[in-house]
């Protein structure tokens, strides 16, 4: 097969568990306090059977409640985790949005932080050099780009982390849940910032909870439960098929719908966590 | 863009021990930067919420220096000619040595967020943990050197084997650092237990004793004069004492062949941190 015609991402038959004996994270033991996915030696299969074909310009959106395997699916696809089973295929540069200024550190200051970043990533040094000017004018915290992250507030923290991360136009872009950054400038700005990237990109995975956007953005939807693909279509077919079924089963998304819903329940969230 | 070779970034099929050992050097190499970056950030962390700063890399060798000489000195009255100069050829790198493990221990625990978050070879972060508390080492020469305004006639030309006799140190602390990361992800106690080993270790390495006195103590006893000559940095710092206050050369052979020693270690702690590697974000 040539360069062109290759699926920018692919899984076949994809499996990833969590030895539980390993791990103390009471997290994680919450999760699986409902044991319905852990195996006889103490496994907890987080992902399972998941073949999957992103071809190329398509952004495909992730819906799926809590704990389905959503985020798992992006860390896999983003290199963090590796398959227990199965195989993948990612090619080209990735970029991903899920914690952002996960990679600060506290003691750097601003342009300090951008190359400690970059260099996470591993874009060169030079690169990220010529970038700084205008990640500082997109995170817009002014005075503070001399001063130790650690003196930052969360939202100038989570500003700069966005700004960082879509610093560059990746090839393959990987987003969870984070057009709710800052005020409401900021995500206008933010959502602008994405739109451009997921343009530009040969391959998008969006999970979101915001099921109205996820309609909008993405050509491709699949659902996932337990850590499977249980559906797999257009977006919007998907999507509303998924939300019809969480207003009958009355779970998470009982009132997704309702856009006055979708809008608060990421905020509120981003809320508590900063 | 568009443009851009569309290579394989994720889903590389796995490679045998020496394909890894070499995937991961090259993977240090090209992520020199952040080597780098990191070095600095652990370095200005130690110094960077006390009154004085950056200037405890300097105080804190030297405090130490005056505790174990009124330690050994006075209170055992064991001191040898030029006692300070002779204590502190030895503790300094012991310093480094523990300081080197005890950071790389907590490295990759303390980086949890960003592996999370980001794909990078996490190798990185035991290695700026001992080129951070290299620098701690570099700054504690300032105390050293300003002994021999004192002890003018200590100070000879085998002053400047002193990085060669570094370097074979570095190649000792590789392995353990490399270890110890890796393996504290799962045993966090490790932790704890390196302490009380350092500890144990220092008591039987020349530190602050000469060499001739450990073995003087522990050659009637095989099974401890063993452990003094396994005891890598017993070899080490023999040869920094030997330089920095005998001022005559230390015995290249015995260094090189503790150099020499100390591959197959590294090669296994490489090879065992990328078997682990894997499960480091599921367990953290």
């Amino acid at each position: 097969m040539t360069e062109k015609h290759r699926a920018p991402i692919s899984l076949k038959n994809v499996g990833v568990c969590y030895n539980m004996r390993l791990s103390r994270k009471r997290g994680l033991r919450k999760t699986i306090a409902k044991g319905a996915r852990l195996d006889a030696q103490g496994k907890f299969w987080a992902l399972r059977g998941i073949t999957l074909e992103v071809q190329e310009g398509e952004i495909l959106g992730v819906v799926g409640a809590n704990g389905a395997g959503k985020s798992t699916l992006l860390a896999t696809l983003a290199g963090i985790l590796t398959p227990d089973a199965g195989s993948i295929a990612v090619y080209g540069s990735i970029a991903t949005l899920l914690q952002l200024g996960a990679g600060f550190d506290d003691e750097l200051n601003a342009e300090e932080n951008i190359l400690l970043v970059g260099a996470f990533l591993g874009i060169p040094g030079s690169v990220m050099k010529k970038k700084i000017p205008a990640i500082l004018e997109f995170a817009d915290i002014g005075d503070f780009s001399r001063s130790e992250v650690r003196t930052y507030s969360s939202g100038m923290r989570a500003r700069l982390g966005f700004a960082v991360a879509t610093a560059v136009n990746p090839d393959v872009l990987l987003v969870d849940e984070v057009l709710s950054t800052g005020d409401a400038t900021f995500r206008e700005k933010a959502r602008r910032r994405i739109l451009d990237l997921m343009k530009h990109a040969r391959a998008v995975v969006y999970v979101t909870h915001d099921l109205e956007s996820a309609k909008e953005i993405c050509n491709r939807a699949i659902e996932m439960e337990d850590g499977k693909i249980i559906a797999d279509g257009p977006a919007r077919k998907i999507i509303t098929a998924y939300e019809r079924k969480m207003r009958t089963r009355g779970g998470p998304h009982a009132s997704a719908a309702s856009p006055k819903r979708t809008q608060s329940t990421p905020l509120r969230r981003r809320a508590r966590k900063g | 863009m568009a443009s851009s070779s569309h290579r394989l970034t994720v889903g590389r099929p796995a490679l045998g021990p020496v394909g890894t050992i070499r995937e991961t050097i090259k993977s240090v190499v090209q992520r020199r930067r952040l080597l780098l970056y990191l070095t600095i950030a652990r370095v200005r962390k130690d110094g960077g919420n006390t009154i004085i700063g950056n200037f405890w890399l300097i105080l804190d060798p030297a405090l130490q220096l005056v505790i174990y000489y009124f330690l050994v000195g006075i209170v055992f009255n064991r001191p040898q000619p030029d006692f300070p100069l002779f204590l502190f050829a030895a503790i300094l790198p012991w310093r480094w040595f523990t300081t080197a493990l005890s950071s790389a221990t907590e490295s990759i625990r303390a980086r949890n967020k960003v592996m999370r978050q980001i794909a990078f070879p996490q190798i990185v972060l035991p290695l700026s943990a001992i080129a951070a508390s290299g620098t701690g080492f570099l700054f504690g020469l300032i105390p050293l050197f300003s002994l021999y305004l004192v002890y003018t006639d200590r100070l000879t030309i085998w002053v400047t084997a002193l990085p060669l006799v570094a370097a074979v140190q570095i190649l000792w602390t590789l392995p353990f650092a490399i270890l110890f990361s890796a393996i504290s992800v799962f045993v966090r106690d490790i932790g704890n237990f390196l302490r009380h080993a350092l500890r144990l270790l220092f008591y039987v390495s020349p530190a602050l004793f000469s060499y001739e006195r450990i073995e003087g103590i522990l050659g009637p006893n095989p099974p401890a004069h063993l452990l003094l000559d396994l005891n890598p940095m017993a070899h080490i710092l023999t040869a920094y004492r030997n330089i920095l206050y005998e001022g005559r050369a230390a015995d290249w052979g015995v260094l090189l062949i503790v150099a020499l020693a100390s591959i197959p270690f590294t090669i296994f702690s490489i090879y065992l941190f990328r078997r682990l590697a894997p499960s480091f974000v599921k367990v953290l």
